[in-house]
């Protein structure tokens, strides 16, 4: 009974749809697909999107969306390469930068939690205003080289196949995993973006926690953005313009909604940004036009979103 | 029209008792009873606010550098309002009718241009070039329209997935498409008509006709009601499906417009030269006092909004800032645009 209400669950769908997308990796793909190189450059490309994924999905959960982590990240990127190019120690660069994720945090929450701004509205206008940003530190060629040997090192470990910050970020979506299911503050904002005024009037503070949560997805984009810089040793001006999308196409197939709060899983949102990951990679290896990429992602959300309403998600009507 | 249209400019300050005929036009009408008495004031409080705003910048830009107020800056503001102004037309309605945001705009905008740059290159006559045009951009609003409607599924959601497949095709098939010189229709766009661009009247046209109409028609307090209040909309036995489908669907034909405006003004463009009007349109639609959550605003409104936006690209090429910084000021103007709109709603909820 229990492993049925399982497969019924968004977590089960996206499991089985992982599963799929792996079949037909290993169909299409052949035993290469398993390969050491192959599973590297997977879980390469994925650590960005999973980063920004669970930091960003507390904020969707609490009933609140941030759509300008990408700029967030791009920027961050940006300014973190300008400081070190300028001299500075990476890791006090590495501070500022993460003041500044702080700082965009609190932006997005004033306007938001504070003046009651619609989520997408605001998020989507500090967007616009970041990305602006990062073309004005990025320069006059429009981008910026930099090598932070420590960091460097560090995004390019691998453990086996897997990188070791992938596997760090692992660590993170289990403890993400573990406080929204098993811990009062993960009920709490479970709660305070299922149902605002009930959970008001249970006693939670659903604006300390949207705040709370805005915050930390402002950390997770500057995390994102010094990653960026470990990852590929530089800034461009559109890094981080379309990571956006990916997220949040990747966690509502994982089973989250940007237009209500209170549902998803982060292991849904995980696995969501897996399907995208495989699909990605299948296409790269067969030498497929990479647009078809997005085709299949654009498909796979309506298709996900669809099933969630058959399940008894909330209708559109 | 029935009587009681005709007394729809006044039924917005105060209701007129006895309008009864038709469920659309009771006193109840607009859904949120308490946002409709201020529809008016507000609008107006929103415009003069975007006027000043406007003037001032131009005022600042012409005292500093005097040579700012030429023909060149007013054919520049207003070549960049034509194609933004009617798409920001399509994004209110969906906004205003509840459909919160079509996010597919720039698959919307450069897929009928594409092909009536296709066709206009083989040789094909403008005119059917153009009707070509307005009817793939109403096809793909119809697309995004059926997903909506029959799966039931929230259009912010379908649109981003639409946008996301469309785009992509687009990234494929369009590499760089040219729009001929020599073709009727290019010739056309570059024309003026009282010293200012054919295409420019076009769009100014659409948001006095599509305006005036929205809040005067049968069809068009429909479409507000829906966004107000769907429940209520719906048991006064408006159709939700319907005004759904036709605003989608109206939406699509009016990015179809947009695209014959686009193409008669450019000379050649790429698949990703949409990607800039999806968040233009939104701010555009936002900053003119047009709620997210539906049920109210006032299109005239968004030619002040589309001006001033399309202006500050202009002031900072003057100044010698490089073009990629305007979206910082329009980012900013659209977060102080929704936190005053936030904080106003918030002190009247209270």
């Amino acid at each position: 009974m229990r492993a049925r209400e399982l497969l019924n669950s968004p977590i089960g769908s996206i499991a089985i749809t992982l599963v799929v997308v792996v079949i037909i990796g290993l169909a299409a793909v052949g035993g290469t697909f398993f390969t050491g190189s192959n599973l590297t450059i997977i879980s390469t490309n994925i650590a960005v999107p999973l980063l920004l994924a669970t930091c960003s999905a507390f904020a969707l959960l609490a009933g609140v969306v941030d759509l300008s982590i990408g700029s967030n990240a791009g920027l961050t990127a940006s300014i973190f390469a300008d400081l070190v190019l300028h001299h500075w120690n990476p890791w006090s660069a590495a501070l500022i930068v993460l003041a500044i994720g702080i700082a965009i945090g609190v932006i997005n929450a004033a306007v938001i939690v504070g003046l009651g701004a619609p989520p997408i509205a605001a998020t989507l206008g500090t967007l616009s205003a970041l990305a602006g940003l990062q073309y004005v530190f990025n320069g006059t060629n429009g981008s910026l080289t930099v090598l932070v040997t420590g960091l460097y090192k560090f995004a390019n470990t691998t453990v086996g196949p897997i990188p070791l910050v992938v596997l760090l970020l692992i660590a993170l979506v289990i403890v993400a995993v573990y406080v929204v299911t098993s811990t009062r503050l993960g009920r709490h904002i479970r709660a305070a973006g299922g149902d605002e005024r009930a959970a008001n009037r249970a006693g939670i503070s659903v604006r300390g926690i949207r705040i709370g949560c805005l915050i930390l997805s402002g950390i997770g984009g500057a995390l994102a953005g010094i990653l960026y810089i470990g990852q590929l040793g530089g800034a461009t001006n559109t890094l981080g313009s379309d990571v956006v999308f990916l997220v949040y196409a990747g966690v509502m197939i994982g089973g989250y909604s940007i237009i209500r709060g209170g549902v998803g899983n982060p292991a849904g949102g995980a696995m969501g940004l897996l399907v995208i990951a495989g699909v990605t990679d299948i296409i790269a290896v067969k030498s497929i036009n990479t647009y078809y990429t997005d085709v299949i992602v654009g498909a796979l959300l309506l298709l996900a979103v669809f099933f969630d309403r058959i399940r008894g998600g909330d209708a559109y009507e | 029209m029935t009587q009681p249209s005709q007394f729809a400019r006044d039924r917005q300050a105060t209701a007129p008792a006895g309008a009864g005929a038709d469920p659309t036009e009771s006193p109840t009408g607009q859904a949120a009873p308490a946002g409709e008495v201020r529809i008016l004031p507000e609008g107006v409080a929103t415009a003069i606010a975007l006027l000043v705003v406007w003037l001032l910048l131009i005022a600042v830009s012409a005292i500093d550098k005097s040579s700012f107020l030429s023909r060149q800056t007013v054919l520049s503001v207003t070549f960049t309002m034509a194609v933004l102004g009617v798409l920001t037309v399509g994004q209110s309605l969906v906004t205003i009718s509840g459909g919160v945001l079509d996010l597919s705009v720039p698959t919307a905008l450069i897929l009928p241009a594409w092909v009536i740059a296709s066709l206009l290159t083989r040789g094909i006559s403008g005119w059917l070039s153009v009707v070509l045009g307005l009817l793939i951009g109403t096809a793909w609003g119809a697309f995004n329209a059926a997903i909506i409607v029959f799966g039931k599924l929230n259009p912010i959601i379908v649109t981003l997935g639409t946008n996301f497949a469309g785009a992509a095709i687009l990234g494929i098939y369009v590499q760089n498409a040219v729009v001929p010189n020599h073709a009727g229709l290019s010739t056309w766009g570059k024309q003026y008509w009282w010293g200012l661009p054919n295409v420019f009247w076009v769009m100014l046209i659409i948001v006095a006709v599509v305006g005036y109409l929205l809040p005067r028609t049968r069809i068009g307090r429909r479409a507000i009601a829906v966004g107000g209040n769907p429940q209520a909309a719906k048991m006064r036995g408006i159709s939700l499906r319907k005004t759904r489908f036709g605003i989608f669907t109206a939406a699509g034909f009016l990015a179809g417009l947009a695209a014959v405006l686009f193409t008669a003004s450019q000379s050649s463009f790429v698949s990703a030269d949409g990607t800039n009007y999806l968040f233009l349109t939104i701010a555009a639609t936002l900053v003119a006092g047009i709620g997210l959550s539906g049920g109210y605003g006032n299109l005239w409104v968004t030619f002040l909004s589309v001006g001033l936006l399309s202006t500050i690209p202009t002031t900072l090429a003057f100044f010698g800032v490089p073009a990629l910084w305007q979206n910082v000021p329009a980012g900013v103007i659209l977060v102080i645009a929704v936190a005053i709109d936030g904080f106003r709603r918030m002190r009247t909820a209270r």
